[in-house]
């Protein structure tokens, strides 16, 4: 700490801390207009000149740090007066009509405070509304170049440039001339920084600035970012990052900021439906909640409860998904309960957790700060997991060595110091002649595997037929190349490895992740800072879904049944036993095993691979109750029962994310029309299910801490430990830990000594040959999430695309096929058509397809393959052909 | 020797020239075309000789003979250029850093036209002070960063670097002393505000010539985030001699404290305008009168501006000022860029100041609101006084904007912005007054624009 007089005042302010932050801790408000805390301060506006004894001239607050007796005058005459004069400078060129308008931003607020009319003109050539989410009145900018830095050191994209000299200086969105046509990935971040208007939301211009803020996590993907949410009158205006959250530290992607159009959707399903005679009919919720029941119990008491399946949202909060799991097991008395991580990250919650029991992320997104090196593993996070993807960039930026192993040329490939380009499909030769190269060349972390790890010995047997030239040849990789990341990966620690589905969703899924832990384990880069095997994982709360119990061979924590069965049985009554995965009950669909389902928010028809196989199994139920907000694909083609659900905005939880941090959901709205949240449906189905004395809660509170009762793990999560920043992260077995961010420290769960494991490779069915000659890969875009069931709804469908199939110009050339031009494309499974995108980021031969859209329904392609130990299906190879639509 | 800029029938020499007295340290051969090979550079300048004995030195010595030299840098702001040098850090043991030598060419002061000649006539000069800098701090990799309007030195520098590469002059382990250096020309864009030294680094790096905010200064974190020292063209080249002759021999050059030859640019109503090298602290009017033969066009001189157009306009109590960074400051402006401009009493202080002012408002890169908003604030201003449409009022204006931008901005073109504006409103506010009140040119008298109607 460190003295220093303001105003004649003593204080202390922290060693390091700038003047303005003392100033601004202590209540005294200088004006700012360039600066933004998110940025280095840029010293520019000159408004935050303050007067430090000593000094000859005033100093800029913003970037004078705090010095011990440092004593300085804020408000004086000539200060306030010079303040006065820069806002009369910046007011000649104001245009006049404007500040009344908009009185909030803060530009505006100052011409008040100074009593300075704005006197400039306004012109409309200066205007851009061709953006969706982003207004742009460049007649309203006053050159603080905010924006330009927000998007160069936040955003890590430099869209926003400063163009021309002197007072002709002035922005401009890249070289397009509108900001729609530039590059930009459309974080908001611009719009969040700006003072003056200049660049802002369009719900902010329609709408104004709201009443309510309401905290809460983003409900896209798994990174779990913190938000304010903006709303007036029951009315959703506006997303704010939390700027305090230590997850996104006051940033946001697309999907979160502006992905809120769904909620107030013209198709959203805001009645109690029941299909009768075909087509579905509004009923009361009595109704559908009996006939919902009624289904449930006809196929209970006809078949037995292995019947039914039953399937959790991991969109849905961790309370609902543990009354999921326990309305399936108490309920209605079957162990089939399941939820999408079947068809993502299952594979890696089982190898982690396999190798070395805990089946998360061993590490937290801070640990990218401290990594001297990262490597990413069949993932894009710049486009799946924009926060996490921004963090790795930023530090490649300032010369971190990065390794990307992806077959597509991503934006952190491009940044990469060795990008290893594998053909889809062959992970594990590659993965293996990694560990081949760091065994053979001595570089492993000897004391560590010594002293934590066993089954060396069969393990490196078991490396030796992966030499590095043999992989390569497999892999399509050059044996150098394997070379250089092994040794980078091996002789530059701490490294973060982070791996997505290009490594699950693989028929050796599962092998796939403990191949990866294996080149954790060698290295020693498990249980330090900086380190870890971190599976990115998809939806806002797959890792709670599961982890609450969705899953068929797991109970309350992902525990398995053995452990805490007692536990279980204790509180709930004798248990069903381990019932069937997703697949496993679409098999038994198929055969007639089962006969109902309870679907919670998961359009399953469309994002299980083999779509043609799911929908033969699906067309056999005699029933489907599904509980969503849309009607999906699958209620559209199989539901009976539509129960309308609440939306993350509009009811009270928590969500957790990737990193084991559980985090409050708050609702900032009330439920659209007569939709329920998941939480109150399932209790009402309880009820009439015969088990409501077991379900007894008035609130999320009181389900999660039942959790907390079965799961040690979480048992010091009380949500009133919760309302703080960043919520915690577990393992907290008591309200006084203060969360784990780094697991096994010290020791593994399985033990003191995690377990070295020969892996074979047993390749994909799925080969290229004369008829398909290319290798369809599949996934994600930026703007669009998973299903599109919510990104599709937004006006993301503005800033791309719906139906793109990624193809290299020289497959496009051999094709005939221009970029734009709609393709069909067939293998042994199905056929989908879609448009193809001209792009050398994937190799000839190797398409990849988007799968959100159910307009392209990329899945009608997709196989039966299937990773043999979780049975999460072969997204990532399908052998297709692709031919024109329209031929010449 | 004195360059001159145009031609003249009476060819003038004065005898101190290339003497003991006025000796030509930077300008030796300049006006002969082929001076710049690397041939004539040995054979009749001692061309590397300094280099070779440098190399021989402990690098900390060479810099401490810079130091004892005296020299301040020629670039505007007289930083003591041996003091510069010794804030790079040093290696540790546990740590190697890498240092630049950046050489700041982007010669773009209006009046000044020195850095060219040196670059025109004696590039090999430039080259060895490269070689001797970088050897001092220990930087393996040295940016010239040229003006690039200069395209046809910058070929030239580029010919003199490959000549002195293929001489193991540049490149790995230098004549065996095992310093390894390369030069690596860079093309500026045509922008001012470039050859403010964090600007330039930005430039260099490939973004957009804004000042950077300081600290941290260069020696911290400078080119593509590393240590690093600028030095002016003129600097660099002033190093090849001072290891020569001796620092304590450079030294007696010149007045204590401003030590040294530096090239003088004279322009405008002078006889015989152009570069002279000249020890530092003569006085103004010898230079003017003696040298340079006086007013051109038989009016008297009103005023001169000293050191390049971002100086304060001296008038007449002012010509006998000594021209040194010291006197010059006392003297209430700054020796600068050594940009001479003389203007005889026929020139209007308006139209003068006008043309100075929008050159700023133009240059300014626009990131501080004083400096962008205030410069062209004042060149509108001025824009109207000069057209006749003017108020008295708009005078307290000006005088009121000076203090809102000069000390407040990032780098010194607010400030530069503010030296003429504000000494030549305070020295020859009566002309600004007559242009007001009367509509008319004091100088010339001719009615302005808009009592004629014109516009």
């Amino acid at each position: 700490m460190v003295r220093l007089l303001l105003n004649g005042t003593p204080v202390d302010a922290p060693e390091g801390a700038t003047l303005l932050q003392a100033l601004r801790a202590h209540g005294l408000n200088v004006p700012t207009l360039c600066h933004d805390a998110r940025m280095q301060p840029a010293s520019a506006c000159r408004l935050c000149e303050v007067e430090v004894d000593g000094q000859e001239r005033p100093l800029c607050a913003c970037a004078t740090p705090v010095a011990e007796g440092m004593s300085v005058h804020t408000h004086g005459e000539a200060l306030e007066g010079y303040r006065k004069g820069l806002i009369e400078m910046l007011a000649r060129r104001y245009p006049g009509e404007i500040p009344a308008l908009d009185p909030d931003h803060p530009f505006h607020r100052l011409l008040l405070h100074y009593q300075v009319p704005a006197t400039g003109p306004w012109v409309p050539s200066k205007l851009d509304e061709s953006h969706p989410y982003l207004r742009l009145d460049m007649n309203r900018c006053v050159d603080c170049y905010r924006c330009v830095h927000i998007c160069e050191e936040v955003q890590g994209h430099s869209i926003w440039k400063v163009v021309g000299r002197g007072a002709e200086a002035h922005v401009e969105p890249g070289d397009a001339g509108r900001l729609l046509d530039s590059p930009c990935v459309s974080c908001g971040a611009c719009a969040d920084t700006c003072p003056t208007g200049a660049i802002q939301d369009w719900a902010r211009y329609r709408h104004g600035t709201p009443i309510t803020w309401t905290r809460s996590v983003c409900s896209y993907c798994g990174t779990g970012c913190e938000l304010e949410i903006g709303s007036t009158s029951d009315r959703l205006v506006d997303i704010r990052p939390a700027q305090d959250a230590p997850v996104n530290r006051g940033h946001l992607c697309v999907k979160g900021r502006f992905g809120l159009g769904f909620n107030d959707a013209e198709d959203r399903v805001t009645s109690p439906m029941v299909r009768r005679g075909g087509e579905w009919e509004a009923v009361t919720w009595d109704e559908a909640l009996d006939e919902a029941a009624a289904l449930l119990l006809r196929v209970k008491e006809a078949h037995g409860p292995t019947a039914i399946g039953v399937l959790g949202s991991s969109r849905g909060t961790n309370e609902e998904a543990f009354l999921t799991q326990k309305l399936a097991r108490v309920g209605l008395g079957t162990g089939n309960v399941d939820c999408c991580a079947r068809v993502c990250h299952a594979p890696s919650a089982a190898g982690l957790g396999l190798a070395l029991g805990t089946g998360a992320a061993t590490n937290s997104f801070a640990d990218i700060d401290l990594a001297a090196l990262v490597m990413v593993v069949g993932a894009n996070p710049t486009e799946n997991h924009p926060i996490v993807g921004l963090r790795i960039k930023h530090r490649a930026l300032k010369g971190m060595p990065l390794i990307v192993i992806d077959p597509r040329r991503t934006e952190l490939a491009e940044l990469a110091t060795v990008h290893l380009r594998p053909r889809p499909g062959t992970n594990i030769p590659l993965f293996q002649a990694l560990a081949h190269v760091i065994v053979n060349e001595g570089l492993y972390d000897h004391p560590f595997v010594a002293a934590r790890t066993e089954g060396f010995e069969a393990y490196l047997a078991s490396l030796q037929e992966w030499a590095p030239e043999r992989a390569a040849a497999t892999c399509g990789v050059d044996a150098d190349d394997i070379r250089k990341a092994a040794r980078l990966y091996a002789t530059t620690g701490p490294a973060y490895m982070c791996n997505g589905l290009g490594v699950t969703e693989q028929v050796q899924g599962s092998d796939g992740i403990l191949a990866l832990v294996h080149l954790a384990l060698l290295t020693g880069n498990l249980g330090k800072p900086g380190s870890g095997v971190n599976p990115l994982r998809g939806q806002n709360n797959v890792q709670g879904c599961a982890q609450m119990g969705c899953e068929p061979k797991r109970l309350t924590g992902y525990q398995p049944y053995d452990q805490v069965i007692a536990k279980h049985e204790a509180l709930w009554g004798p248990l069903p036993p381990p019932g069937l995965d997703l697949l496993e009950m679409l098999d038994a669909a198929g055969e007639g095993r089962l006969r109902a389902m309870l679907v919670f928010g998961y359009d399953l028809y469309l994002t299980t691979a083999n779509a043609h196989r799911t929908a033969a199994a699906l067309a056999q139920l005699e029933g489907m109750v599904v509980v969503d907000l849309f009607m999906t694909e699958t209620a559209k083609a199989f539901g009976t029962v539509f129960l309308p659900a609440a939306s993350t905005f509009e009811k009270e939880g928590t969500f957790m994310n990737g990193e084991r941090r559980v985090q409050r959901v708050r609702a900032a709205i009330a439920p659209r029309g007569q939709s329920r949240s998941d939480l109150d449906i399932l209790l009402e189905l309880a009820k009439r299910l015969g088990v409501g004395d077991q379900f007894q809660y008035h609130s999320p509170e009181d389900v999660w801490n039942e959790v907390r009762k079965l799961w040690t793990a979480v048992a010091g999560v009380a949500y009133h430990r919760l309302e703080h920043p960043g919520g915690l992260q577990w393992p907290c077995p008591d309200e006084l830990h203060p969360g784990t961010s780094i697991l096994h420290a010290k020791t593994f769960p399985v033990g003191d000594r995690a377990q070295f494991r020969p892996i074979a490779f047993h390749p994909s069915a799925e080969v290229v040959d004369e008829a398909f000659p290319f290798l369809l890969n599949t996934g994600r875009s930026l703007q669009h999430f998973n299903a599109g069931t919510m990104t599709v709804r937004t006006e993301n469908t503005k800033l791309t695309r719906d139906d793109v199939l990624e193809l290299n110009p020289a497959d496009a050339a051999a094709l005939g096929v221009l970029d734009d031009e709609e393709v069909t494309v067939e293998s042994h499974h199905g056929a989908f058509q879609a448009h193809a995108h001209l792009t050398d980021r994937v190799r000839p031969g190797e398409p990849f397809g988007i799968f959100h859209s159910a307009k392209a329904f990329v899945n009608r392609a997709m196989g039966p393959g299937r990773d043999p130990k979780t049975h999460t299906p072969e997204f990532k190879r399908t052998a297709v052909r692709i031919r024109k639509m329209v031929q010449a | 020797m004195a360059i001159r800029t145009k031609h003249d029938p009476q060819s003038y020499t004065f005898a101190g020239f290339g003497s003991e007295k006025y000796p030509n340290l930077m300008l030796r051969g300049a006006g002969d075309l082929n001076n710049w090979t690397l041939d004539v550079y040995e054979q009749k300048h001692e061309g590397y000789v300094a280099m070779k004995q440098a190399l021989k030195m402990e690098p900390v010595a060479v810099t401490e003979e810079v130091k004892t030299s005296g020299i301040r840098g020629r670039g505007g702001a007289g930083f003591p250029a041996g003091l510069k040098w010794s804030f790079m850090p040093k290696d540790t043991p546990e740590r190697k850093i890498t240092r630049y030598l950046v050489i700041n060419g982007d010669e773009g002061e209006p009046g000044t036209f020195k850095d060219r000649a040196i670059l025109e006539y004696n590039p090999h000069q430039l080259i060895e002070g490269c070689i001797i800098a970088s050897y001092a701090m220990q930087a393996n990799t040295c940016y010239v960063y040229i003006r690039g309007e200069f395209l046809w030195l910058i070929e030239k520098l580029e010919l003199a670097i490959e000549q002195a590469r293929a001489k193991g002059y540049l490149g790995k382990n230098i004549l065996g002393s095992g310093f390894d250096l390369d030069i690596i020309v860079h093309r500026g864009a045509g922008a001012y505000i470039c050859g403010e030294e964090t600007a330039l680094l930005n430039s260099l790096e490939g973004r957009r010539g804004e000042p950077r905010v300081k600290p941290p200064f260069p020696a911290a974190k400078g080119a593509f985030g590393q240590p690093t020292t600028i030095n002016n063209v003129e600097t660099i080249a002033a190093v090849p001699p001072i290891i020569r002759m001796g620092g304590a021999e450079y030294a007696k050059l010149g007045t204590t404290k401003n030590s040294g030859t530096r090239i003088f640019c004279i322009s405008g109503h002078v006889k015989r305008p152009g570069l002279y090298e000249l020890p530092l602290g003569l006085p103004l009017d010898f230079i003017l009168n003696e040298l340079a033969g006086g007013s051109s066009t038989g009016k008297k001189i009103k005023a001169v501006i000293p050191g390049g157009a971002s100086a304060p306009v001296f008038s007449e109590a002012e010509f006998s000022t000594p021209m040194d960074f010291d006197s010059v400051r006392n003297a209430g402006s700054m020796a600068g860029s050594g940009g001479v401009i003389v203007l005889d009493e026929d020139t209007c202080m308006v139209q003068a100041c006008l043309r100075l002012i929008r050159f700023y408002a133009h240059e300014s890169c626009g990131q501080c609101t004083p400096c962008r908003e205030g410069c062209n604030w004042m060149e509108m201003i001025l824009h109207r006084i000069e057209h006749g449409e003017g108020t008295l009022e708009d005078l307290d204006v000006l005088a009121s904007l000076t203090p809102r931008i000069a000390g407040r901005t990032l780098c010194a073109l607010g400030d530069a912005a503010c030296g003429p504006m504000e000494s030549m409103l305070k020295k020859f506010r009566h002309e600004f007054e007559h242009h007001v009140t009367h509509k008319t040119c004091y100088v010339k008298g001719h009615e302005l624009l808009a009592k004629v109607g014109a516009h």
